[in-house]
Formats: structure tokens, sequence, C-alpha cells
């Protein structure tokens, strides 16, 4: 006993101390603002390097880029000044001439200049990706890069341009040539030069070095930080990092708080509890009980802000697996769900009911549509016409319950991965509405997400979860319905339909279908249509994103359940000067709307 | 002379022992090795698709999480299986895990080697706290058992022997760091102290271990309890206890008879539980934010990272065969019975 009472008073005094504050280095007046990165964990182990997926660089605070996009509902290629304070396109998009911070330093003092950025570009050509493919038939791959003077780069776009290279290229990570530089060999530019323009086995052969630099790239670890944000990397442990203020910042005044500490989470529930003891100054938005969220917004201080995130979710049909390969069924389901209700019960904060399913965010759709959009049907829920789409696809009804054609017993398996609790939820209240409908309806959970997504890709499930609307780039929303998943593949630069249950082809619909429109019925290839997005001008876009609307409502791949709410908490009991709702900064990280003058000190 | 030659025997026999347990334990951890390498491999589930939208759920658009995931197909392992296998026990005779894919360009062995501190120490101090409190309270409840003290004491143990680890964690964190917020929801160590032989420092890391060891500590002190007192009342009946009462031992020295030959079989047990709370901690981990072996290996399962996932049933799996050998060396040492029976 007395052991025990010794260890419980050694406890004692070392809670008491770690309550105190010995050891700890002071902050200033600005204080220490608390918060989570909730794109990645924090991994101790990883080197502060931006090419590392889980490195210690967080995006707006010691890792920056040319710029940050803004949240504009359908043009991708609205960005927030950074380390490029502006940038002249020519008209065709073959040419950005980038126009650095005239005061920009890395946090050792010394300038950032054209040098870094061209290291930096060269850097991400060996990781490959949509603006430094090197392949140069590749859409919308960089040609090349020319250092014009110590703060102006100009970059032109391959023959086969895309309506992404602009965007793509602003968000090129930015790394100090004289840390990173070691990294490419002296002769990289002549070797990248062979291998995009040459051929035969000399292009492949330095195509393989560069791509081969990959591994030394992302393992690639500084000895400390040197950074061109707001923010250095002090220190990190596996439970949280802490950044210090860049004194060479070259919007310095505009950075309030002293320092950072970003918070590693392993799951929703310590986010909620953090939010609950009042610890973040802000938190990415995650799913949250009602319960819970009551208590939330109990916490002194605290307040949620929402704003448009271009995305939503959808229940998805295999239509290679009968009966969902009639588009009778798929109405039918459509106008037997109601939608709002499901929304209410699975995501009440974070997603307003779909008005119709069109493929895009209902925001985004109506810009892009306009009165159009009011022209989709709303799919509002109607027994009736379900009724007759049933009948139309040959369904029978024997004893209350809906059979197959053939009078087999039928039961819609909606597939969902058992993390998602949002969409269980969501799965459970459709399998209650279809059964009060007649249709036997269960829900089957995967273990995990991965899983989930391989089986799906496998085309083992009839109907299951599928995020889309992937905005603002009308060519990524449509992508999701009318790309890889529905069958459409890009083989050497051409498009081809491959037959479903095939290289990820799950989804199995036509390659060409026919579409009711103002100006009568026509088939059209959507696959096509999509892949013309990524190229083609804006008012070229606007038609085709018409005709694709009307396709995803009119033949139903999918049923649009619930578009997310871009929804942020705060606490502004140490800081305030968050965004607004509705704000084009809200999907930027603190340490952006630091950059951008929001973030002041709360005066006592 | 006599007396050397009789330890020369006897110091062989240990050697010969402890050879055949290290053995039969290197024999073990290559049957684990083997059975988790395919078994790994055999998970369904494509870590980068997995990856890729995990991201885009998080809002990233399409291009960022592209970018994000592209360079993880150079970690992905090539090669048929068994190539895999051979590379993989060569590696392995040279104590190399291979690349992690979740953390790509960091060795597993290190990231193991970090997230290792973090496990040992709170396990080790919740088994010996627990081992500590319940064998004490196991003592008291079976002296007192007619009393309302003893009956409580097994109330307490039967209750926590039956609550799950991960309900423990819950509840634990419910009270403390929301209804009560007097402890950190989770993390190892406070980043505002300077890591280092400081008084903040080692202050903040017991501050942030008691919620994790007080779990472990609750989650098998109940076991504790019940099985001391079971074995109190067993070795109370036995003649050697009614013998020194008879000889008018003092009270003092019948506890000690009683409480060494009750406690005998709990040393076994504790060298295995040890071993078995490693797993435990995937749970208590995983609560508390606490980032060691338990937590390290349920990401590296949801992210498909095979080097990681058999790097930690690996580390896992030793611990248990070392724990597993300790306790019966242990038990060797410790009760005599074994002893003369070895060397006779």
């Amino acid at each position: 006993m007395k052991l025990l009472a010794a260890i419980a008073a050694l406890a004692s005094i070392a809670t008491a101390t770690a309550c105190g504050s010995a050891g700890t280095e002071s902050s200033g007046q600005g204080g220490i603002y608390t918060t989570i990165d909730g794109s990645k964990q924090i991994n101790a182990s990883a080197p502060i390097n931006p090419f590392n997926p889980v490195g210690s660089v967080f995006d707006g605070y010691n890792g920056m880029a040319l710029a940050w996009p803004k949240n504009d509902p359908i043009d991708p290629n609205q960005f927030y000044p950074a380390i490029a304070r502006s940038w002249d396109v020519s008209p065709d998009q073959s040419a950005v001439v980038i126009h650095l911070q005239p005061d920009a330093r890395w946090s050792d003092g010394k300038p950032v200049t054209s040098e870094d950025v061209r290291v930096s570009i060269g850097l991400a050509y060996t990781q490959g990706g949509t603006a430094y493919a090197i392949d140069p038939k590749a859409a919308g791959a960089a040609a090349s890069i020319q250092v014009v003077d110590p703060k102006t780069i100009r970059i032109t776009q391959g023959a086969n341009k895309s309506n992404m290279f602009l965007s793509n290229l602003l968000s090129t990570d930015i790394v100090p040539a004289h840390v990173f530089g070691q990294l490419l060999p002296a002769d990289f530019w002549q070797k990248l030069k062979v291998a995009q323009t040459g051929k035969g086995p000399a292009a492949d052969r330095d195509k393989n070095v560069i791509t081969g630099l990959a591994d030394k790239v992302i393992a690639f670890s500084p000895p400390h930080d040197v950074s061109a944000g707001p923010f250095v990397l002090e220190r990190v442990n596996p439970g949280a990092a802490l950044l210090t203020r860049n004194p060479y910042f070259y919007d310095r005044r505009l950075i309030v708080p002293d320092k950072v500490e970003m918070l590693n989470y392993s799951g929703n529930e310590q986010i909620w509890n953090y939010l609950i003891a009042g610890k973040l100054d802000n938190a990415p938005f995650t799913s949250v009980p009602s319960a819970v969220l009551d208590r939330i917004r109990q916490v002194r201080g605290s307040k949620v802000i929402s704003g448009f995130s271009p995305v939503s979710t959808s229940l998805a049909f295999n239509q290679a697996h009968k009966p969902y390969d009639n588009v009778h069924v798929r109405r039918a389901l459509a106008y037997l769900i109601n939608r709002a209700q499901v929304t209410k019960i699975a995501s009440p904060e974070g997603g307003t009911a779909s008005e119709t399913t069109s493929g895009i965010h209902a925001a985004a759709a109506k810009v892009w549509l306009g009165q159009a959009f009011n022209g989709l049907d709303p799919y509002r829920l109607d027994p009736a016409k379900a009724a007759a789409e049933l009948k139309a696809a040959g369904m029978t009804r024997r004893g209350g319950k809906w059979a197959l054609p053939d009078g087999k017993p039928w039961t819609v398996q909606i597939h969902v991965p058992a993390a998602f609790s949002d969409w269980v939820s969501a799965a459970k209240s459709i399998s209650s509405q279809l059964t009060d409908h007649g249709i036997d309806a269960t829900v089957v959970t995967s273990a995990d997400y991965t899983l989930y997504l391989t089986e799906l890709a496998a085309g083992k499930y009839d109907v299951g979860f599928w995020l889309m609307g992937l905005g603002p780039s009308p060519y990524n929303i449509f992508q999701r319905l009318f790309g890889q998943a529905n069958g459409w593949q890009m083989f050497g630069g051409r498009l081809e339909h491959v037959a479903p249950g095939t290289q990820g082809n799950w989804m199995g619909g036509p390659e060409k279908v026919a579409v009711a429109g103002p100006d009568g019925t026509t088939t059209v290839d959507p696959g096509e249509l999509t892949s013309r997005l990524g190229y083609a001008s804006q008012d070229e876009q606007k038609k085709i994103v018409a005709v694709l609307a009307r396709t995803a409502n009119q033949q139903l791949p999918v049923i649009q359940l619930w578009d997310y709410v871009n929804t942020q908490f705060v606490n502004t009991s140490r800081y305030t000067g968050f965004p607004p709702d509705d704000d084009q900064s809200l999907r930027l990280s603190s340490g952006v709307w630091m950059q951008l003058g929001m973030i002041r000190k709360r005066q006592a | 002379m006599t007396r050397a030659v009789r330890e020369r025997p006897q110091g062989a026999a240990i050697a010969r022992r402890v050879a055949g347990h290290i053995g039969r334990g290197l024999v073990m951890i290559w049957v684990v090795a083997t059975i988790s390498f395919f078994i790994i491999r055999e998970i369904p589930g494509d870590p980068v698709q997995g990856m890729y939208e995990t991201l885009l759920q998080k809002g990233m658009s399409p291009d960022q999480a592209e970018r994000a995931t592209a360079v993880l197909y150079g970690f992905l392992p090539t090669g048929s299986l068994w190539h895999q296998y051979v590379d993989y026990m060569w590696s392995l005779l040279h104590l190399d895990l291979g690349q992690s894919l979740s953390t790509p360009g960091v060795k597993v062995t290190s990231l193991i080697g970090s997230a290792a501190q973090w496990t040992v120490l709170p396990v080790l101090a919740g088994t010996l706290l627990s081992f500590l409190l319940g064998v004490t309270m196991g003592v008291y409840a079976a002296i007192k058992r007619s009393g309302k003290l003893g009956d409580l004491l097994a109330l307490s143990g039967s209750l926590l022997h039956g609550v799950p680890v991960y309900v423990i964690g819950l509840l634990l964190t419910a009270i403390f760091t929301t209804l009560w917020p007097i402890l950190p929801a989770g993390g190892p160590v406070d980043v505002a102290y300077v890591p280092g032989f400081n008084a903040g420092y080692i202050g903040s890391l017991v501050y942030h271990a008691v919620l994790p060891v007080a779990t472990y500590t609750l989650a098998s002190y109940g076991g504790w309890i019940l099985a001391m007192k079971s074995n109190v009342v067993a070795v109370l009946g036995d003649d050697f206890i009614l013998a020194a009462e008879l000889r008018g031992l003092r009270r003092g020295f019948v506890f000690r008879y009683l409480a060494r030959n009750a406690i005998l079989p709990l040393f076994t047990i504790l060298a295995l539980s040890i071993g078995m709370l490693f797993g435990g901690s995937i749970f208590i981990e995983e609560i508390f934010n606490y980032p060691g072996l338990g937590l390290l290996l349920v990401n590296s399962i949801s992210t498909r990272d095979y080097a990681l996932m058999g790097g930690a049933f690996l580390v896992i799996t030793v611990g248990i065969v070392v724990a597993n050998i300790v306790a019966d060396l242990l038990y060797t040492a410790i009760d005599p019975r074994v002893r003369s029976g070895e060397t006779a």
C-alpha cells in the first residue's frame, strides 16, 4: 500500500507539473492557435517534405503552393495569391507567366526565387501527375519552364491542352532549391527533354531515370524545416506538431498567433472531445451525432461555419445486374426514397437533401444549368409513379411484395462500408422506406472502406453508396458517373468503353443512351462528352454539362441522395475574424485564412 | 568440489532448457511470420484506391487526391507471391522489415521502434499496477471473505473482469476528458514541452499516460483479484498452514507462507499477461490516440500497408513468445518443486 501511495504521490506531482508551465517555451502576445489537419494524421517519423504524403508539412502554415484554390462552384481556376503574387494566362491557356511575391523569403532568410519554382517543378516531374506528366501526349502537361528573371517564370502547356492546366500549375508545392535541389541530377533538364521529346531506348532510359527518382524524393528528410509560409515547424511528436511564426514571411504583419499547435487524431471521437473541452480554435468537419453536436454548441465561443462543398452522396447501381439494368426499376426506386428523411437521419448538419439527380451538387448545378435545372425530374416521393415504373419493368406484386418479372422474390441489397456512420444510417433509412413500400431491402456492411471499394469495383454489389459531384471542374464531376467506374477509359490517348465487369467497370451502363431534350430525343455517348469537358471552351462546357445532367437525371446511373455542406467548427474565445458562411476560403486551412488577414486575437 | 560437480550438470540443464525454449520460440516466430505474410497478402483491398477515395471523402479535390496517392504505386509489392515471401524472409533474417506504404520512404523498423516505446511502458506500468493492486486486494478479499469488505472486493473484481477493455477506456474518456475534464483527451505528450530530462516534459508524459495506464490497470485488475482470492482460499486449507498455526507461529509468518504459495501460479500469468496486453493495446491506443504498436497496427490494416502490418504482427508475436519463455523460466526459478523435478 505504501508503494501505491508513493506512485500516486509521484503521479500527482507529475500531473501538477504538467499542468503548470515548466519546460514550455513561452509564447508572446499572439498566443498559440490550436487546430487539426483533417487531411492527414501526424506522423513523427515522416520527413519534413511536401512530396511525402504524410510529411510534416501543413498547407498554409509551413507548406506553400504558388496559389490557393477558391471554393468557386464552377470555376477551378479561381485562386488566391500565395508564393505567386499574380499570373498572366494567354487566351488559349498555352502559356502562364507567374510573378512571385517580391518580398518572399525562406525562414533562413534567403529570398524565394524563380529557381525555387523551377526545382519544385522538376521534383514534381519525378512524382508524375497531371501538369507534370513526362508523356507529352498527356492532357494538360507542361511543355517548357523558362526562368525569365529571379521573380518571374514562364511555363507553357503541351499540345494536348486541358482546362485544368492553370489549376494544377498553381497548386504546385514550392520547396527551397538550396535544400531540395541536390535531389535532381545536374543533367536533369536535358534528360527531361529527351524523355519528353525523344524516341526509342534513349527516351525510355531517361524517363526511367526521372521516375526512378520518386522514392528518393519522397524519402528525403531535411534536417530542419525551411519554410516560405507564415510558420516553421519547430518540433513534432506523435501527438502534435508545433509551428512557430516565420519572421521572414512576406506578409508577416497579417499573422497574429505566435505559434500553431496541430493536434493529431485517430478517430472522430477525439475531435468531438477536443471541441467539447474548448481546446480547438478550428477543426475540420466530422460526422457528429446530434447529441454531441448540441454539447459542442454549448461550449463558450463555439461556432459552426458552413459553406459550399462540391461533393454529393449517391446510391449507385450495378447495371450489369438484374433488375437494375432496367431504367424503370431505377426510377421506381428514386420515386420511393424520401431523400429529405434520409438526410435528416444520416447527415442533418453536414448535408442538404438533393433537389434532384443531376450528377452535380445543387449549388453548382444551378449555376451551370440556370433555368434548365428546374426542368429536371425532381423524383419526389410518389408511390403511384413508382408502381407504374415497376409495372413497366415487368415486375409483379404478390401478397403486397414486389417480385421480379419471372416471379422470383426481389431483395434490394444495399452495400455500405461499416466505418461510415452517415452512410450506414442512410442505408438503413432507405431499406426501411423500401420495405414500407413492398420492396424487400437489406443493408450489408463491409469491414472497411478499402475492402468496400475493391468489392464494388469487382462488381460484387448490386447497389452501393458512391461519392459524386466532385467539383468544381465539370470533367471531375461527370468522371464519377461516366468515367472509369462506368467503362470509359483512355488507352494511348484514345477513349474506349470496356465491357461491364472488366477493368473497374462496375456500373455497367450502356455506351450510348437516348436522352430527351428541348430539341427532341438524341443518342449520346456520355463518356465521350465527359472526356471533352477536359478541354472544351466554357460555352461548349455549358452545353455538354446540360446534356450530361439530363442524361444523369433520365438514366439514373445513381440516385443523388444529399449534397454535402462544408461545416467547420471554430471557437471565438481566443481568436476572432474567422471567414463568414459561404466564404470562398472555407475549404482552405486556418493558415491560409491567416495569410488572407482573417484571424485576429480576441480583445479582452 | 562436491558443490562444483553438482552445479555443472544443473547449469548445463538450465542452458539446455533455455536453448530449447529459444529454439522453439524461433520456430514459432517463423511459423507466425509465414502465416501472417500469406494472410496479409490475401486481404482484399487496393491501398491506393482506398487512400484516394478517403481523401475525396475528406473534401480533397480529385486532382489533389491523385497527386497525393500516385506516389504510393512505387511502394506496392511486386513479383510472384513466392518471390515476395523469399525476399521477405531474407530481409527478416537481416532484421529488415521493408518500407512502409502508408509512410512512404520510412523503414518499418523505424516506425515500429518509435511506436514500441509508447506501448511497452504503459503496458508494463498498467500490468504491474494491476498485479500489485489485484494481489493485495485478493489476499484481503480471501481473509475477509465472510465479511462485507471481502464481498465488496470480490464483487469489484467480478464486475471489472466482465467489462471489455474498450468500454473501460471509453468510460474513462467520457468521465475525465469531457464530464470532468482534468485529463488530456489524447496524445502522448504536450508538444509545447521541450523533449528531454526536464520536469515539465516528464510530467506531461505521466499526465498523458494516466488514462491509458488506468485502463490497462482496471482491465486486468479483476482477473488478479479473483485469481489471488481463489488461490489464497485454497492455500488456507492446506496442512502446512494448519501446522504453522498449531505451532503458534506469528500471524506475519503465516501470512508470508500463505502469500508465497498462493502467488506462485500468478507469476506465470503475469508474464503471459504482459504479452497479451499488447493485443489490448489496439483498443486502448485507438481510444486515447496513443501512438503505440496497437494504433500502428490498426492504421496499417486500414491502409493495407502490408510491410507494416507484417512488422507489427511480428513484434507482437515476438512479445508473446518472449513472455512465454520468461514465464517458464521464472516459474523454474521461483518454484523449488519444478527445479527439483528438472534436476532429478
